[in-house]
């Protein structure tokens, strides 16, 4: 396991100790705000390498929009077979080299990281049998940087101590509000998505729906489970990920949302209506329609047509 | 042990249900490791592994079954078909009897 397992460790540590030489000069070597600003600077990292990623995704799910035609085909005429419906829609995105969906890579990638950097923070805690501290140096964090590390404070609590590990009231009370902020970005994140970021469901979905209700208070819970064993540099580490995910999120639904949810339409209204003002200036140009897909609900009744009295 | 990958399967099914990114690939690689596995053992864990590595943001996806003529929607189409076929045959051989 060790030639897969050191190599994360060493990047994890150098790129901790590379920002913790940045933040050094002004917060000072033994701060907890340098260290804890080493450990936000590596989510930082990591998502902005994310980055290209995410806008591909974004774009070939705006180049959906021209799709939209013949996806609306494929559902009418599979309506029946959803096994169906889904292969010939997997079929139309591969022949137009464009796919929506972003495969689990994102969350893969980031597993590795997570767990080099739990090991790390928990090596810096480690004690021996006598329960004095004895800090394990893996990659990067040895001699004076796992001395000052081990030492370093997050609102008076050490950043190698976790919930479970400690008698001290500060830690506890970090770890909670720590926790409390994790579940707080993951349910708003995940919030806005089920209410703004996704097409309406119609009634097929709503089992999905269902699943998902449970899940976003589900959530917390498990954070609340697992939290309480990991040390605070790795809450540090989980509650900047959720707040960037959140940010990059709402950025997303705001100016890119996806067709035919209540984004979308927000926001063609949006365009719809400053076109309609800027018309205004540029008399006779006409605005284009945005036309959002809708869920078709019952077929409208025709009018009884007013019969002319004799 | 093939239980054991099932639920786990099931259980990271439920979990991930929340989030917005889906599988480039029908069906989604989860539902392909669930399959393979229960019908290769070992060999099939190795075949999920592989689909994993291949569902990166470099791919395009696309359509891919552990065993197409078994599994994809046409196939079982004609499978439905052929039992409701035979059914209606034994019903009628039934009706000559009588």
């Amino acid at each position: 396991m060790g030639f897969i397992l050191n190599p994360l460790y060493n990047i994890v540590s150098g790129v901790m100790v590379a920002f913790h030489k940045v933040f050094e000069p002004i917060f000072g070597a033994d701060s907890g705000v340098t260290w804890s600003l080493s450990i936000m600077g590596l989510v930082v990292l990591i998502r902005v390498i994310l980055i290209p990623l995410f806008v591909k995704q974004i774009k070939s799910q705006r180049a959906l929009t021209a799709l939209q035609p013949q996806m609306k085909a494929i559902q009418n005429k599979y309506k029946d077979d959803r096994q169906k419906q889904s292969e010939e829609m997997m079929k139309l995105y591969k022949e137009h080299k464009t796919n929506p969906l972003a495969s689990c890579f994102p969350i893969l990638a980031q597993a590795p990281i997570f767990f080099a950097l739990f090991t790390v923070l928990n090596g810096i805690a480690a004690k021996d049998d006598a329960g004095n501290p004895a800090p394990i140096a893996r990659g990067f964090l040895k001699g004076e940087y796992l001395e000052s590390a081990a030492q370093a404070k997050f609102f008076g609590a050490k950043i190698s101590e976790s919930f479970l590990g400690t008698d001290l009231l500060s830690v506890k009370i970090v770890t909670v509000i720590l926790i409390l902020f994790m579940s707080a970005t993951t349910f708003t994140t995940q919030k806005q998505l089920m209410t703004k970021g996704m097409p309406k469901m119609d009634a097929s979905n709503n089992m999905m729906l269902q699943q998902q209700k449970i899940m976003l208070y589900l959530f917390p819970l498990i954070f609340a489970i697992s939290g309480v064993n990991f040390p605070v540099g790795v809450l540090i580490y989980w509650s900047t990920t959720n707040l960037w995910t959140w940010g990059q999120q709402f950025y997303v639904i705001k100016r890119n949302p996806t067709p035919g949810s209540p984004a979308y339409e927000e926001l063609a209204r949006k365009r719809a209506h400053k076109a309609k003002h800027d018309g205004k200036e540029m008399a006779g140009e006409e605005t284009p329609e945005v036309e959002a897909p809708k869920v078709e609900g019952q077929r409208q009744q025709p009018k009884k047509a007013k019969k002319k009295k004799k | 042990m093939k239980r054991f990958a099932a639920i786990l399967i099931k259980g990271y099914q439920t979990f991930s249900s929340t989030r917005e990114a889906k599988c480039k690939y029908y069906p989604s690689c989860s539902n392909y490791a669930a399959t393979a596995i229960q019908r290769y053992g070992i060999k099939g864990v190795a075949m999920a592994s592989w689909r994993l590595l291949r569902c990166n943001p470099w791919s395009d996806g696309g359509v891919d079954y552990v065993d197409y003529e078994l599994d994809s929607a046409d196939a079982l189409a004609s499978m439905r078909a052929a039992i409701v076929s035979n059914s209606s045959t034994q019903g009628r051989l039934k009706e000559g009897v009588r």
